[in-house]
């Protein structure tokens, strides 16, 4: 007997998990009503009371923190594998290759008016601007901080893993200057046209001094990376802002700086235009 | 992405990689408030449950679905990084301490009754046995079967359920007598 009520009991913990109503339960074994109905009533009174949302930027940053975790798994996956097995095992990588080959050909012997022997260069006509803005999170915690970046990379599409490198013309950006939809450039130049998978940058140096006008705080610098497909087109300026923010890592005082994918993007003006806001 | 020929193992292991990715975000925070129950503190919680992604990343190559539902297997993970934590406490002295947010003028009254409920609750589950208090918190707050939370616990359905009534009949006095 103790059984079946147990079942039962079970079986309306289940129904209710679903969202079926109290009522509904109560309306299939009327035989168990009273004992049901308080143990239910119970159950719903715990469930209310611990109804807590996890904060969003919690979240937010675990979230990132798994992106990231799954990126070095397949970038590591990737690296694993020997160069036999990678190019001789798969046949679409040589008709792919081949094609690229090909284009890059067609470019390096006539199309193109430039050689990057060293990476693009800066230039105020150039189709590519690269921004730096601030998803706000902990940054009001802070009076400034200075984030110095060393280089900027583009990966192209396809198999390549050739990156476009290049160093931004300015290398150190206030964040706390940048808050929302502000941004920041840090380098307008020519890159080549066509599609791009991801993009870092190499943060160099972190300080920052927090609100309370004293206190100075050093984050750990390194190579930041998101994966945002985007493309650079002709008769286009491609604008694309890099969002970073800055959080509080748990209840240990420390902060750390992390790329926003969401927040980052390009959009795409005529040539000529300035570059606007994101 | 690029298709690659890889072994059979590598895509498995793919899927389940994109698995896991697809449950985040309903799971989050179910396991987020799972571990609150469990060790009450809501910033601690959510740490938690971010490290049950990561760890659920590096143990994906043993995970094999063998009748409990990768969402199950979260929980197992959770159950373990919570026994993990509240070890760790009990040999360290601390203070846990929330902060409550208020959003607006208009909801602090009830946030202020949301409150005291919740320490009413608080209470009750605290003279629950560490048993109970898992069971219910699979049960109510992971919405597990009692199948999977039995293969969390390593028991039976049967005593899953037993140990559910006696729970919830004894956090249902609790509360009564709480008032």
């Amino acid at each position: 007997m103790a059984n079946n009520f147990d079942k039962t009991l079970d079986e309306c913990i289940d129904r209710i998990n679903r969202g079926e109503s109290l009522e509904s339960c109560l309306a299939d074994y009327p035989e168990y009503v009273g004992q049901l109905e308080p143990l239910l009533q119970a159950m719903l009174q715990t469930k209310e009371a611990y109804s807590f949302a996890p904060s969003a930027s919690a979240k937010r940053v675990a979230r990132q923190r798994f992106s990231t975790a799954l990126e070095r798994l397949e970038q590591r996956r990737r690296e694993k594998q020997p160069l036999f097995t990678r190019v001789f095992a798969r046949p679409l990588v040589w008709t792919t290759a081949a094609v690229v080959l090909l284009i890059l050909a067609a470019g390096f012997f006539g199309m193109r008016p430039m050689l990057y022997p060293t990476g693009p260069v800066p230039n105020p006509e150039g189709n590519f601007v690269f921004l730096i803005s601030d998803d706000v999170n902990a940054i009001s915690d802070f009076e400034s901080l200075n984030v110095s970046i060393s280089k900027i990379g583009l990966l192209p599409g396809g198999d390549s893993e050739r990156w476009v490198e290049f160093e931004p013309e300015v290398k150190q950006v206030d964040l706390t200057l940048v808050p929302g939809d502000e941004t920041q450039e840090i380098w307008r130049g020519n890159v080549p046209e066509g599609q791009y998978t991801k993009v870092f940058i190499y943060v160099s140096d972190v300080e920052g001094i927090l609100a309370d006008g004293e206190t100075n705080v050093k984050l750990p610098s390194g190579k930041l990376q998101i994966y945002k497909p985007f493309e650079v087109t002709g008769g286009e300026v491609t604008n694309f802002v890099y969002d970073v923010t800055v959080v509080k890592a748990g209840e240990s005082g420390k902060y750390i700086l992390k790329p926003q994918v969401d927040q980052s993007g390009a959009d795409h003006k005529p040539s000529k235009g300035k570059a606007k806001d994101k | 992405m690029g298709a690659e020929a890889g072994n059979g193992k590598t895509e498995t292991r793919r899927c389940n990689e994109a698995r896991l990715a697809s449950l985040y975000e309903e799971y989050y925070d179910k396991i987020a408030r799972y571990v609150y129950v469990r060790i009450g503190t809501k910033t601690e919680a959510e740490d938690l449950a971010g490290e049950v992604f990561l760890k659920a990343l590096e143990s994906l190559k043993s995970y094999k679905e063998r009748g409990i539902p990768m969402q199950a297997w979260l929980f197992r993970i959770a159950h373990n990084l919570v026994v993990d934590h509240l070890r760790k406490a009990s040999k360290r002295k601390t203070v846990p301490i929330d902060t409550v947010q208020i959003e607006s003028d208009a909801n602090v009254v009830t946030l202020a009754e949301k409150n005291i409920e919740l320490e009413r609750v608080n209470r009750a589950m605290e003279q629950l046995t560490r048993e109970q208090k898992e069971v219910l918190g699979l049960r109510f707050f992971g919405g597990l079967t009692s199948k999977e939370a039995g293969s969390i616990l390593n028991k039976s359905d049967g005593a899953i359920r037993e140990m559910q009534r006696a729970a919830i009949a004894k956090l249902r006095k609790l509360l009564v007598t709480d008032y």
